[in-house]
């Protein structure tokens, strides 16, 4: 479809503020049609890095490729951009919106109303075009809010913390409507910290911690290379005595919950057996390592 | 062209506002109701003035009784009327004897009344009361006790009104003809004429002084808010991440320009409909409107005021608009602005000085400082000629530091509007403008 089969690559990127050093030698690439979720903690440097993909700010050292091309004027009509922080004009009515920031990508009104009619219709939101942005629910501002950064058709979506501060069922929305993008073709980039979510939707995972890359790949391979898979107990008891069992590497003890993680997954019956009697067991269950879990042990291991 | 797009939506959210609408033809009718409300509430609002009168020189009562009968028809606006003291009393007479000999060291804070003076004044069935001490003819002092004794009208109509009845008793005594004297005191009319190449014309002093101040009034009051509104719109923007969008559609440079520029477009807008509607007045009746209005408001000084009002506007909006992006909130903005705005009117200062020699060395260079060119080179314009090479220099300086102004703030705005969090500082701000 394209002729370019990275959406995005990154090479050496280096950004200091002032003495800081916010993003430090980060480089990696997005395949074209795929999802990318760039993750850490806050302060890490995701912004930053969208920032420069985005041409905002500049980078001191390194390149950046985007949709196969060096960053033109050109460029920022074949990309959607969406910031943290969400807003949009209150005052002004929905087809109002749409008509200034589709043509603040410069298109034409004919193919504004054409492309926005169907894109509100998509979204359910057909028959609000005359309404004013704060007549709108939260809901509906954040759909609206996707349409304006999707109505000129990018190429590339760029998604700053999509799902902070968001309630469930908006994150649920929001989770829809970017997979739903991707099924129109659209690379995407995220960024976000919440990693049970990005979990769900991404086919690549980069990772940063202070400005440093910390882990990069497919979701699978990542999942593959850096988790070992660890055992998630529901009991009830005094559960004290599992973290001085020899063949436990570590215990995440919630009170009624905990995650043991053993030194190999074959020792997962020997557990079963010496925990059995000594509390009272509602679930045992074998777990995926989340990126959570794998981001906390690579950050940890860094130190 | 994006920047096209930035200067639309900012001009149309702007004259579209109810409250743009209100304010356009609310400022007039405003104006025109400070200038004629006061004379009706005057006219209709005042009560009659009873103010009573203990006179012991026994000079000044029966004439002011008979000289006020028609106080009304004397001043147009006054109602006052004076009638005797029921029982003069001999102990009101002493304290005043006693008070004006203490007057000889020290003049003393307070005045005392006997007690049923007083109390008429406080429960208000008189509005003043009158002493004349016996030897008003050497001191010419008399006192004016009562609630309100801010009533310039009054105190002048009692003091004009005693001192001409003292002057025709004195000449009357040396037995001196009135009408002689009147006319030998009658008064000079001065009539002002500017001279101007074009000739020279009728103007009032106190009118040019006046409009030059009603001008720059405008011109500050409308670069003020039009400025701040752009402070509002960028920190509104930069609080809800939509500045992102929009520098990721086009660049800092568009927006921030387009930002100036529409916005301005709208205030050039407000000033223009208020043109016409003056021009409309002006037109429609021209008999009414002094000459010396007409002689002031020529098309040169018309044009020179849309001239320094375009240059004031984008100088000190810039400026604004720098302040927008470099705070997070219209608290801290308001730190920031408050210099600005004192800039802007440190000239209404130097206006006074202006008005007395437009052509001193101070007023001359201080017209050249370009922050201060619109508003002191604007008001040097409209009371006298100034060499037109200063004029021209003083317009040339401003536009250099104008762009160059929009060049620095352009880097600043580029960087102020991604910072959140802390407040900068103004070194940070000037750092800000030599990044990459």
């Amino acid at each position: 479809m394209s002729d370019y089969d990275y959406a995005l690559e990154l090479e050496e990127l280096v950004k200091d503020f002032d003495s800081k050093r916010a993003v430090d030698h980060i480089s990696f690439k997005l395949k074209t049609e795929e999802i990318l979720g760039l993750l850490g903690p806050n302060g890490a440097g995701k912004t930053t890095t969208l920032r420069m993909i985005l041409n905002i700010i500049v980078p001191d050292s390194g390149t950046i490729k985007i949709l196969g091309e060096h960053f033109s004027e050109k460029t920022k009509d074949r990309i959607g951009f969406l910031p943290e922080e969400r807003g949009l004009y209150r005052k002004l009515k929905v087809s109002e919106t749409l008509a200034f920031f589709g043509e603040l990508k410069g298109m034409k009104t004919a193919a504004i109303k054409a492309k926005g009619t169907e894109l509100l219709k998509r979204f359910d939101l057909h028959g609000y075009m005359d309404k004013k942005v704060e007549e709108l629910s939260k809901g509906m501002a954040q759909k609206l809010q996707f349409i304006t950064t999707i109505i000129h058709s990018p190429e590339l979506l760029i998604l700053d913390e999509p799902f902070a501060g968001l309630d469930p069922v908006n994150i649920e929305l929001v989770k829809d409507i970017i997979l739903e993008m991707k099924r129109q073709g659209i690379t995407i980039i995220f960024s976000t910290h919440l990693m049970e979510y990005a979990e769900k939707i991404v086919d690549s995972v980069v990772m940063i911690n202070k400005g440093k890359k910390v882990i990069d790949g497919s979701l699978a391979s990542v999942k593959r290379e850096y988790g070992t898979k660890f055992i998630k107990v529901k009991y009830e008891g005094d559960a004290g005595f599992v973290s001085s069992l020899d063949y436990v590497k570590g215990v995440r003890d919630y009170g009624n919950e905990m995650e043991i993680e053993p030194t190999e997954i074959k020792f997962k019956d020997t557990l079963l057996r010496d925990l059995t009697g000594k509390i009272s067991i509602s679930s045992f269950q074998v777990t995926e390592p989340s990126l959570n879990h794998i981001f906390i042990r690579q950050v940890r291991g860094q130190k | 062209m994006k920047i096209w797009t930035i200067i639309k939506k900012e001009y149309r959210d702007i004259v579209k506002k109810k409250s743009f609408l209100i304010a356009t033809i609310l400022t007039p009718a405003m104006m025109a109701a400070f200038i004629f409300i006061p004379a009706l509430i005057a006219k209709v609002g005042r009560e009659e003035k009873i103010i009573e009168i203990a006179d012991y020189s026994g000079v000044i009562r029966q004439p002011l009784l008979e000289k006020s009968r028609n106080s009304e028809e004397a001043t147009g606006l006054l109602k006052l009327k004076f009638q005797s003291i029921k029982e003069k009393s001999q102990k009101q007479e002493d304290l005043i004897k006693v008070y004006e000999q203490r007057i000889a060291d020290k003049e003393p804070a307070s005045l005392e009344l006997v007690p049923e003076y007083s109390k008429r004044i406080l429960d208000e069935t008189i509005a003043g009361l009158i002493l004349v001490p016996g030897n008003v003819k050497e001191t010419r002092r008399i006192y004016f006790c009562a609630l309100n004794v801010s009533d310039l009208m009054t105190n002048k109509y009692i003091t004009s009104t005693v001192r001409k009845i003292l002057s025709e008793k004195i000449l009357t005594e040396q037995n001196i003809e009135l009408k002689i004297v009147e006319e030998a005191i009658r008064d000079i009319k001065l009539n002002t004429f500017k001279v101007k190449k074009e000739g020279t014309t009728k103007a009032g002093s106190k009118l040019e002084y006046t409009m030059s101040f009603i001008m720059l009034a405008i011109l500050l009051s409308i670069i003020m808010i039009y400025g701040q509104l752009i402070m509002r719109v960028v920190i509104e923007e930069k609080n809800n991440r939509i500045i992102e969008v929009l520098i990721s559609s086009t660049n800092a440079q568009s927006l921030f320009y387009g930002k100036i520029i529409g916005i301005g477009l709208a205030g050039l807008t407000q000033v223009g409909v208020w043109a016409l509607l003056a021009a409309a007045v002006l037109s429609r009746s021209p008999l009414g409107i002094d000459a010396g209005i007409l002689n002031f408001l020529t098309p040169e000084l018309a044009i020179y005021f849309v001239i320094f009002f375009i240059i004031g506007y984008f100088m000190y909006s810039i400026l604004f608009a720098i302040v927008g992006a470099a705070v997070n909130s219209d608290y801290e903005a308001q730190q920031f602005s408050a210099p600005i705005s004192y800039l802007l009117f440190i000239p209404f200062v130097i206006g006074v000085v202006v008005t007395q020699s437009a052509n001193t060395p101070l007023v001359i260079i201080t017209s050249m400082f370009p922050l201060f060119t619109p508003t002191l080179m604007f008001m040097r314009i409209s009371i006298t000629v100034p060499p037109f090479f200063q004029v021209a220099l003083s317009i040339i300086l401003s536009i250099l530091f104008t762009m160059f102004l929009a060049w620095v703030g352009a880097k600043i705005f580029r960087v102020g509007i991604l910072m959140y969090g802390k407040r900068p500082t103004v070194n940070q701000i000037i750092k800000w403008a030599r990044y990459k």
